[in-house]
């Protein structure tokens, strides 16, 4: 639309240093394809590392899967060889990956690391019956490999590693699906994983070591203590403990709350205002469902629409404030 | 015809237009203020994620909101009929011009609940009223009214979901037409789509400029025409279609030689095309339908086990990525692998490690102590299984 920068120009909003250089001949742009490069990288390493993981197990018995274990051994070493190879120098702060693929290669690396520990276990138990070092040495070599290498998938997968040590699950399909909370051990596991993340999150801010890991352990961490105070709430019910959950879910929601607002981080205030609402609205329904009556179906309707309509005003307004700070 | 402010929509795409210049460094910062101040954009559209929260708050809103209807029409009975929904649906669709024209929101995700929960609502009407659950079914009616309502809510909104939808209902209603009404419809309803969606496919890509506002919907309907255009010829599909006629069990199809060789070739055909006319769309689909063509053939021949194939597959993908690394170090042809300019909201978001997380940890149910055995065979496994 080379009119509208005429009429801009005309109309005294574009200079004629700028006007000559939106007008100039401009390279011809060049179509790339990092993103298909990156997704065949990804998918590359999932399915490389799916097959081999299955295909040791699926050839136990036989002589393949010793050269499939020391295949397995080979590309973990070569994938870190290159890694240490070509890796920038470490810092505190952020660091570039050398190249697209380093991060793809580190991922190789890791997974099949994992794949190998957990096939050690499994057929000469390494670890002998000692579950809980199995799975604190593939974790902490994957923390120390998220840092030395600066690599935020791997920190995930350290974070979730973190949860499986003591004994629950951070993703989100896990955390859904698989989880029951019927058990206090459960509850308090997953309130003390929340703390740790939580902890995890402020130190790093608070140290500059690493800061934008910040995002990756708050995330996780907001997530399980968000969802771990709701499940305290819902498992005392009906004794007295329960006022305890929902005041601590509001304290940390004021917490959380105050530290996104500080950096401006929508994503949190979000997570905040919907867990938060959540909570609200578990406490109105108890209210409201003691009649079980007409009469109160229609209140709770009301309600919902009410407090929903509000919501969207009360987000409008903090959008506008985060924007304006 | 479009339910936004026109000024307001060109004064958008003239920001959006600035924006790149700005960070390309053409412009500098206080002309884009004041030609922002000059040519005003007046919609309320937040960033992506107040959009996901909206969304989800006004569908709760809107659930109540129907809830209570029902609540005070559960005395007439009236809930087996279609008008109901159909009003429901009508009603939040008052609601979504009301947000639109007062408050004007755009992509605010306020109006994207509003708008698929109404076409929802009278999807769900024409459904009751059409399908006749089951016999007497009216498919051809029911598909042309939802193209034609899909068709009129796209132009109004320049929305690229009911783009999509409309697209998908318009080959509905084709399918069903050319199989009621041509005597024998069945056998020949896949060259009646091929040639269905490839039309519309060439009418989508020649105009994809034209039209200044709907240059998404357009990328959309292109890509639903593409995948259309592939389904009419995959063997798979063509032999459930098959089974479905006759009433048999994996029945060899007629000309079975011919679909065999639509499955494997037209993928490649479009990913060939893609890179020849640099043409993104292109290049994805035939791409992520190569992935279609693998699983195809995989139903029908198990050459190799899961495990082996998974490995060489993914061995097969790094080589490639690898190669054309190498290939590109310097671009070549136009091409390139060098990240394209511009912040996109994936990053501030970390979504990559978020998948990372997802698909590689271990998938070990959640032992209830820590002495339960670990599950060794688990490792990195995870996610990969239902990928070929």
């Amino acid at each position: 639309m080379p009119d509208i920068y005429e009429e801009l120009h005309s109309a005294g909003l574009l200079s004629d240093e700028s006007f000559a250089k939106v007008n100039a001949e401009r390279p011809a742009s060049l179509f790339s394809v990092h993103w298909e490069i990156k997704s065949f990288l990804y998918l590359g390493v999932l399915l490389l590392t799916g097959g081999l993981g299955l295909l040791i197990y699926e050839n136990i018995d036989t002589i393949g899967h010793q050269f499939v274990l020391i295949l397995i051994a080979l590309i973990c070493v070569g994938c870190f060889a290159y890694c240490f190879k070509t890796k920038l120098p470490f810092s505190t702060g952020q660091v570039r990956s050398p190249n697209t693929a380093f991060d793809y290669i580190l991922l190789l690396g890791c997974t099949s690391f994992l794949i190998f520990v957990g096939y050690l276990q499994f057929e000469y138990k390494v670890f002998g019956l000692n579950y809980g070092l199995a799975t604190l040495i593939p974790m902490l070599v994957l923390f120390f490999t998220a840092y030395y290498f600066d690599h935020l998938g791997i920190l995930n997968l350290a974070i979730a590693n973190l949860a499986l040590w003591m004994g629950v699950s951070v993703t989100p399909k896990q955390l859904l699906l698989n989880s029951d909370f019927n058990s206090e051990t459960i509850i308090y596991t997953y309130l003390l994983l929340g703390i740790l993340l939580m902890a995890g999150a402020y130190n790093t801010q608070r140290y500059n070591f690493k800061k934008h890991f910040k995002f990756s352990y708050q995330h996780y961490g907001v997530h399980v203590s968000f969802i771990t105070l709701l499940a305290g709430y819902f498992h005392y019910y009906n004794s007295f403990a329960c006022s305890a959950w929902v005041l601590a879910l509001f304290f940390f929601a004021y917490l959380v709350y105050k530290d996104a607002f500080k950096h401006r981080s929508f994503y949190f205030i979000l997570l905040v205002v919907l867990y938060s609402y959540i909570a609200v609205s578990s406490l109105v329904v108890r209210v409201l469902i003691q009649t079980a009556d007409l009469g109160a179906m229609s209140l709770l309707s009301l309600y919902f629409i009410g407090s929903g309509i509000g919501l969207i005003f009360l987000l409008i307004n903090i959008n506008k404030q985060i924007k304006a700070k | 015809m479009i339910a936004y402010n026109k000024t307001w929509l060109a004064n958008l795409k003239l920001r959006d237009m600035l924006n790149k210049d700005l960070s390309a460094g053409r412009i500098n910062e206080a002309e884009l203020k004041a030609i922002a101040e000059k040519y005003p954009v007046g919609f309320y559209s937040p960033g992506i994620l107040a959009r996901v929260g909206f969304f989800i708050v006004t569908c709760v809103v809107v659930f109540f909101a129907y809830g209570l209807i029902a609540l005070v029409a559960a005395s007439a009975d009236i809930f087996d009929s279609p008008g109901f929904p159909i009003f429901l649906g009508m009603i939040s669709f008052a609601g979504l011009e009301l947000m639109v024209y007062v408050k004007h929101h755009y992509r605010s995700g306020v109006d994207d609940a509003l708008l698929f929960l109404s076409t929802c609502m009278i999807l769900a009407g024409l459904f009751m009223a059409f399908s006749g659950f089951g016999d007497h079914a009216n498919y051809p009616t029911l598909f042309g009214i939802a193209f034609l309502m899909f068709m009129v809510l796209s132009l109004r909104f320049t929305d690229i979901l009911m783009a999509a939808a409309c697209c998908v209902c318009f080959f509905a209603f084709i399918f069903f037409c050319w199989t009621k009404v041509i005597p024998s419809g069945m056998s020949t309803v896949p060259f009646a789509m091929m040639v269905a969606a490839a039309d519309t496919y060439w009418l989508a890509y020649v105009n994809r400029e034209k039209f200044d506002y709907y240059q998404n919907c357009l990328i959309i309907v292109q890509i639903v025409c593409l995948l259309t255009l592939y389904a009419a010829g995959n063997y798979y599909i063509i032999q459930t279609l098959t089974d479905e006629l006759h009433g048999t069990v994996n029945a060899t199809v007629p000309l079975s030689a011919f679909f065999w060789i639509w499955t494997m070739m037209v993928p490649f055909v479009y990913a060939g095309l893609g890179i020849r006319k640099k043409d993104v769309i292109l290049l994805r689909t035939g791409l992520l339908l190569i992935a279609a063509a693998v699983i195809t053939f995989r139903t029908y021949f198990h050459v190799l086990p899961v495990d082996v194939a998974l490995t060489i597959g993914g061995a097969l993908l790094l080589g490639i990525a690898y190669a054309v690394i190498r290939y590109l170090k310097t671009p070549k042809y136009g091409f390139t692998y060098a990240e394209p300019e511009g912040e996109n909201v994936m990053d501030r978001l970390k979504i990559e490690s978020l998948i990372v997380a997802e698909s590689l940890s271990t998938h070990t149910p959640a032992p209830t102590n820590n002495s339960v055995k670990m599950g060794g065979g688990d490792f990195g496994g995870g996610g990969s299984s239902g990928d070929f």
